[in-house]
């Protein structure tokens, strides 16, 4: 990347007088996939509705449109009438695909081309006016069978953590989940580090120099004095670490 | 003091003795390790991996003689049969000290390899006596090692370390770096230990020290005055007049060895009634 940039600068340099340059661009386009083999009143009521419900969606957006389901729509006279009721809602028409019947002198007097490349993203639900919500990437536990040293860092991204061991003072244990530590633990232990507050810490035996659930922490001074040593199960409940002696 | 050379092929284990905290009693284990082995008859190297800062030799007792250090060898100035000091007690002894003018930056990783596979045809065991902290100095002395011994003070801030360094053994050695690889075994060896203070509950008892490491231990070695003594003339404790800590370092070496040793801690006789009334007069 940094050799090809590098080498762009040269040029530019050496050949100062270009005219022009050729430069790779990528950009999203709508498909608006034609479902109906002919667009009348109940087509246009439809994707009024549509627009009116999510204007800032389509709002400027490059468009193209969708013929495959739509064969009556592969002619000259009824995609120029189609094109231009859309126009008219100002939408960016500048394309069609799966349209292989239509040749190329009628699209271009209509000012569209032909796509063929690119790929169709996962179809756009209506209420996704807002970014999409994200996937919740799936679920990983991990399993530690070995002591967890000072100064060594276990992370559990997507699930829960468990230690078959003790973890050391100036250890760390970070869970999207659960902690689990069948030992001592006397480091520290972050559960639920993506806010989930639901996430529990269970050790046998509890000298931790912090304790962390969903960014809510208590340090070896604050620590319930009863929990201290014993087999403790920490939780939240009202924004607040519980300790419970569980043996 | 001669001893009966053990028979070919050298068995080219190379241990490495390291801490991570400076002042626990790296060094003189070292010396007393290596020359407890080389009385056993096993053709015994110890390298001194402190760079800038040589103590090995002056604890072994050869300062005088030194001549070419690791270093010199490392970069090609000099052979290692020129830089090795034979030891004038016992004949299997060799000293491989280090330079006191460069810094640790002059250990290569392809250098230090080379000097101990070079080592590895002629001796038995090769010692490797780490510096101080976990930088790459310390690192680069227990990267090849196939055992090693983590001294500990009964004490927190010494356990952590410890327990920081058997980490990194665990993840930046060669053994951890090699797919099924054995890994290094690591010991434990608990030195500067005082009954009396444990008993007090001013120090860390030896179980507190093996619960938070979680390795087998190797030998609990005694505070001792023999030690400092033995030092201070250049003698390792293992050469010098029977003591304790003389005793502990012989039971954790035979140990090392293979052999089986019952586990005596230091101090654990309860004194006679007598002692009692007059007190502790040692």
């Amino acid at each position: 990347m940094s050799k090809g940039y590098a080498r762009n600068r040269q040029d530019s340099v050496t050949a100062a007088s270009a005219a022009f340059q050729v430069r790779g661009r990528f950009l999203t386009a709508l498909v608006l996939r034609i479902d109906t083999d002919s667009a009348g009143d109940a087509f246009y009521a439809q994707l009024d509705e549509q627009l009116r419900t999510t204007p800032q969606f389509f709002s400027g957006a490059p468009m193209v449109l969708d013929l495959a389901h739509a064969p009556g729509l592969c002619d000259a006279d009824p995609l120029a009438a189609l094109l231009a009721h859309l126009r008219n809602r100002d939408l960016r028409v500048f394309g069609v695909q799966n349209a292989d019947r239509l040749d190329g002198a009628v699209l271009e007097r209509l000012g569209l081309i032909a796509v063929t490349t690119g790929r169709d993203a996962p179809l756009p639900r209506p209420t996704a006016a807002a970014p999409a919500a994200e996937v919740p990437p799936p679920l990983r536990n991990k399993v530690v069978h070995a002591p967890v040293r000072s100064g060594q860092r276990v992370m559990a991204e997507h699930g829960d953590l468990t230690v078959i061991g003790s973890v050391a003072s100036g250890a760390e244990l970070v869970a999207a989940g659960n902690i689990h530590v069948y030992g001592t633990l006397r480091g520290r232990a972050m559960a639920g580090c993506h806010g989930d507050e639901s996430a529990h810490i269970f050790c046998q035996n509890l000298s931790a120099e912090l304790v962390a659930i969903a960014g809510l922490y208590q340090t070896s001074e604050t620590l319930d004095a009863a929990a201290l040593n014993r087999c403790t199960h920490i939780y939240l409940k009202d924004e607040k670490l519980c300790m419970e002696v569980i043996a | 003091m001669t001893t009966e050379p053990k028979t070919n092929p050298p068995l080219g284990r190379i241990i490495v003795i390291t801490s991570g905290k400076g002042g626990v009693g790296k060094t003189t284990s070292s010396a007393a390790i290596s020359a407890a082995l080389a009385k056993k008859g096993f053709r015994t190297v110890v390298i001194d991996f402190d760079v800038g800062l040589r103590n090995l030799d002056m604890t072994m007792g050869c300062e005088r003689r030194v001549v070419f250090d690791f270093i010199n060898v490392i970069q090609g100035d000099a052979k290692l049969k020129q830089a090795l000091i034979k030891d004038k007690r016992v004949d299997t002894l060799s000293i491989l000290p280090t330079s006191q003018t460069r810094d640790k930056d002059a250990l290569t990783k392809e250098g230090v390899e080379k000097v101990l596979t070079e080592l590895k045809a002629d001796f038995d065991y090769i010692i490797c006596d780490s510096p101080a902290g976990i930088e790459h100095g310390a690192q680069m002395a227990m990267y090849f090692a196939d055992e090693a011994v983590v001294v500990t003070n009964p004490e927190v801030s010494s356990v952590r370390d410890s327990d920081r360094v058997l980490g990194l053994l665990s993840s930046q050695t060669r053994r951890a770096e090699t797919e099924g690889a054995e890994p290094i075994k690591a010991q434990v060896l608990i030195t500067r230990y005082d009954q009396e203070r444990v008993e007090k509950g001013e120090m860390m008892t030896v179980e507190d020290v093996l619960e938070i490491l979680a390795v087998p231990l190797l030998g609990v070695v005694p505070e001792s005055k023999a030690i400092l003594k033995a030092s201070n003339v250049g003698t390792p404790v293992t050469l010098d007049g029977p003591s304790a800590a003389a005793e502990a370092y012989q039971d954790a070496v035979s140990r090392l060895t293979g052999e089986t040793v019952e586990m005596r801690i230091p101090g654990e006789r309860r004194p006679g009634l007598l002692q009692r009334l007059f007190g502790r007069a040692s």
